[in-house]
């Protein structure tokens, strides 16, 4: 079995002990040049964004064509004529005219019903189920972060997986791969004076033999320790040539997504991106918290996909959300929605075939007041995995699961 | 089902000796091996803590472990912490912080270091966590429940923990009707707090979650009750054993087991001793814990004065969680009050206190390490020591009197080499490559671009302070 730790030594050897100042830059240009001859689909990458806190299905796709929708949403609901309609029966949240625009281009799969075998609703747990992949279990690694251990990528890249935020979320926590989380390209950095910072590479040298005691840890610390200095200085420098091509919304989401271009745009041969946006756990006055986040959420994903496209690139970027569950079909007493269960998820860019995948769960056959989904959330992941990552699934689900045919 | 990783990713290079490993050490007493065992024993000695325990000889520093001093700090948080389902995010918020500063500064000052060490542990191994109805008020109830039992009977906790009113809101014990049984917790007590996975079938999971049917939480979440008409009161097969059980019944057949001690045994081993021990030496540890009839104080008794414990194998080999960090490097500078400052840098560790991730805790070990982590650690270990108090975005931690000038007392200030071997040995107990010595004196006795300066009590102060910033960049102080 491969593990970090045998990685770790292995590339300390790599590195000779000494890591040479703008080594990185070559590594970047290296892993480039990776790609381009890789062919189109080692150019691809895939952005996974989570709509935190549990987003309401119901009102994000419409189930306008349904009475029974109005009879459950008596306060909350979406007028059948503010609907931006898909067909007769469903259609978007009027907030998400953004998204309906990239939608009628044919960029948008509307994937409906998806959920997990024995729910809970708890936002923990169903955060760590959708992020592992892993419903009946505790893994400590996350799908996407299995994916970059496995994919065959180059293993000197810093950037392989980014996630944009201050915390690595478990979906890119990985045996072999250190994944930077940035919450802004400005407080990605380590603090400290210039000439603590002189030292402190100096420091980060030592081999495991020179050491005074021997620690199964010890390589660890010094690797990803050395890593994050070595990607949070040279990150700024890399990306530099970039220029975003619009005026991207001020919002934290819209931001995020500014950077995962910026980052894409200076092939540094990421493959996986994390971004959220929330809170969506709507438990009290629903409308006005979910339809300004589905705003951000539609507004900002337009903004990057035009720039993209003025990058030539949206071709080669594929983006997929998730939330931890949907919420309850009926309405509460204070104008909100609590816990639930399936939900609709977005597949958006390049290589999507757009439309609507899966019926709409039916409003009254329900369990215990939940939906009941139809669409396992690991058929997604393995599509995607299969489809754009060009890896097989049941490497990182390990079990095969249907794929779906929405690329 | 729980995939228990059995591996040995982790575990110390050589073997053990099965035999000794487990028999009183009698080697060589140091203030080396004083700090180890105040490090994994509570959340590290200051100095003076370290010299104590060095002078006093081992068993007298592990006796005055596990002899609990009268304990003079709050008992409680001050005000109301509790809360309607509907409050507002400021006043949960306020209610959480004052909960977890209550318990870190309980950690920053604590006679009995062991005590809250163990409260720690018990919290991470009987998870619960503040979400939903579960305030921190019940956290609190809880959180003193095992500081009472921390080196009590784990047998007896286990009992009390199946009635804390957290708990039955985190596990659903409280919608654990005869008429609609719910098996969260029976399962999770069963695979995450005593046997572990594979020692059950889902039929006891099934008759157990039936035997604890009738606990209910009233509002205000200060204690559990039992309500005989929603209890399952017929007979039920567990384990083998058949009759009308109740949960304590179960918990007492839980605690036959022989898998029971197993499982507790290598959860003490991988959080005092080392991770992925040995498969003999959780045997031995087993044995020891059902010997004592689950005597908590005896097993680490046992522990903290073993051979493996003070073994080059035990030693650094386990990664610090950041509540270790945090109260380790505070309590090393002499502060003794925590902040929401704190709690929010331990946040960007991915570490909140009485919010674990979940029912399984916080894994620890690799998991602890990412480079949004080790970047959080290392910018919060900065910040604590360039802290002064003209600088208005710190002025949230308090460093009272400490200070550069009182970390390298008594040391001549002019004196480069004398300098960087007390913060070495305040920080890692100069666990240090030479070359790592040399980049600390380099430090102290050249400037930014490289030119020689000379230590003086103009610069010594700042000098001091990025000596300790790079000292606590060591990968030795991750380790513990």
């Amino acid at each position: 079995m491969s593990t970090r730790r045998q990685f770790i030594v292995q590339g300390i050897g790599a590195f000779g002990g000494a890591l040479a100042v703008d080594s990185i830059f070559a590594r970047a240009a290296r892993a480039a040049s990776q790609v381009t001859r890789a062919g189109a689909s080692a150019s691809r990458c895939l952005v996974v964004v989570n709509l935190q806190g549990g987003n309401d299905g119901l009102n994000t796709i419409v189930p306008h064509g349904d009475p029974a929708y109005y009879n459950v949403r008596p306060t909350i609901n979406v007028g059948q004529s503010d609907v931006l309609a898909i067909d007769s029966s469903i259609g978007m949240n009027p907030k998400l005219a953004s998204l309906k625009a990239l939608y009628d281009r044919q960029r948008v799969a509307v994937l409906q019903g998806v959920h997990y075998p024995n729910y809970v609703l708890s936002h923990f747990r169903g955060t760590e189920i959708w992020q592992t992949a892993a419903p009946d279990s505790y893994d400590t690694t996350g799908w996407a972060g299995r994916y970059l251990d496995k994919a065959g990528l180059p293993a000197d890249n810093l950037f392989k997986g980014v996630a944009i935020g201050p915390l690595l979320p478990k979906m890119l926590v990985a045996d072999k791969t250190d994944v930077p989380a940035i919450g802004d390209l400005r407080g990605f950095r380590f603090n400290g004076r210039a000439d603590e910072q002189a030292q402190a590479d100096r420091i980060l040298m030592g081999d495991g033999e020179s050491y005074p005691f021997d620690s199964p840890y010890l390589q660890l610390v010094q690797e990803v320790e050395r890593d994050a200095r070595a990607a949070s200085s040279k990150l700024p420098h890399l990306v530099a040539g970039y220029k975003p091509a619009v005026d991207y919304p001020k919002t934290p989401f819209a931001q995020g997504l500014n950077l995962v271009s910026a980052i894409i745009n200076s092939d540094l041969g990421t493959k996986v991106f994390y971004v959220s946006i929330g809170s969506f756990d709507t438990h009290a006055a629903q409308r006005p918290r979910q339809d300004a986040l589905l705003q951000q959420f539609g507004d900002g994903l337009k903004a990057f996909y035009d720039d993209l496209a003025a990058h030539n690139a949206d071709d080669r970027v594929l983006t997929m959300t998730f939330s931890e569950f949907g919420r309850r079909v009926e309405e509460n007493a204070n104008r909100g929605t609590d816990h639930g269960t399936a939900a609709p998820m977005f597949v958006v860019g390049g290589g999507v075939k757009g439309g609507v995948y899966g019926d709409h769960p039916s409003l009254t056959d329900l369990d215990y007041g939940n939906l009941k989904w139809h669409t396992d959330f690991r058929s997604v992941y393995a599509t995607v995995l299969e489809g754009w990552l060009d890896v097989p699934a049941s490497v990182v689900l390990g079990d095969s699961f249907k794929s779906l045919n929405f690329i | 089902m729980i995939d228990q990783p059995q591996d040995d990713q982790f575990r110390p290079r050589g073997s053990v000796d099965t035999s000794s490993a487990l028999l009183p050490y009698r080697g060589p007493w140091s203030p080396r091996l004083a700090a180890h065992l105040l490090r994994r024993a509570g959340f590290g000695g200051s100095p003076a803590e370290i010299d104590a325990a060095a002078s006093a000889g081992m068993n007298a520093a592990v006796d005055g472990l596990l002899d609990p001093r009268p304990d003079p700090l709050p008992a409680s948080p001050q005000g109301d912490l509790t809360y309607d389902p509907m409050a507002p995010p400021k006043q949960r918020r306020d209610a959480y912080l004052r909960a977890a500063s209550w318990w870190l500064d309980r950690m920053l000052q604590t006679p009995n270091p062991l005590i809250e060490r163990m409260t720690y542990f018990w919290h991470n191994h009987f998870t619960s966590g503040v979400q939903g109805g579960i305030t921190p008020a019940m956290m609190v109830v809880q959180n003193r429940l095992f500081r009472a039992n921390a080196l009590g009977n784990y047998a007896y906790l286990t009992h009390q923990v199946a009635r804390d009113p957290a708990m039955l809101l985190y596990l659903n014990g409280n919608q654990n009707r005869s008429q609609h049984p719910n098996e969260n917790f029976a399962r999770e007590l069963m695979e995450l707090f005593s046997l572990g996975v594979g020692n059950y079938t889902e039929q006891d999971v099934r008759e157990s979650a039936r035997a604890f049917t009738g606990w209910i939480v009233p509002r205000d979440g200060a204690s559990a009750n039992f309500v005989p008409r929603f209890h399952d009161a017929g007979s039920k097969t567990f384990l083998g054993h058949t009759g009308a059980f109740a949960g304590d019944d179960i918990i007492d057949i839980i605690m036959g087991q022989p898998a029971t001690a197993q499982f507790m045994a290598r959860k003490f081993l991988r959080n005092f001793v080392y991770d992925d021990p040995e498969q003999e030496l959780v045997d031995a540890t087993a044995g020891r814990f059902r010997d004592a009839k689950y005597d908590v104080a005896a097993l680490l008794g046992t522990l903290l004065r073993s051979n493996v414990f003070y073994s080059d194998r035990a030693y650094r080999s386990i990664v610090k969680s950041p509540v270790d960090l945090v109260v380790g490097a505070l309590r090393t500078i002499g502060v003794t009050t925590s902040t929401p400052r704190v709690i929010g840098a331990m946040n960007g560790m991915d570490q909140v206190l009485m919010r674990p991730p979940n029912v399984a805790g916080w894994p620890g070990g690799a998991q602890w390490l990412n480079q949004g982590t080790i970047l959080a650690r290392l910018n919060f270990l900065n910040q604590l020591v360039s802290f002064r108090a003209a600088t208005p975005d710190m002025s949230t931690v308090s460093t009272g009197t400490s200070g550069p000038l009182a970390w390298i007392a008594g040391v001549s200030q002019t004196d480069a080499a004398a300098v960087a071997a007390r913060v070495l040995d305040l920080t890692v107990q100069s666990d240090v490559t030479d070359e790592q010595r040399r980049s600390i004196v380099g430090f102290l006795t050249t400037d930014g671009v490289g030119n020689p300066v000379e230590l003086n009590g103009e610069n010594i102060d700042e000098k001091v302070r990025g000596a300790m910033s790079l000292a606590m960049a060591l990968p030795a102080y991750q380790l513990e």
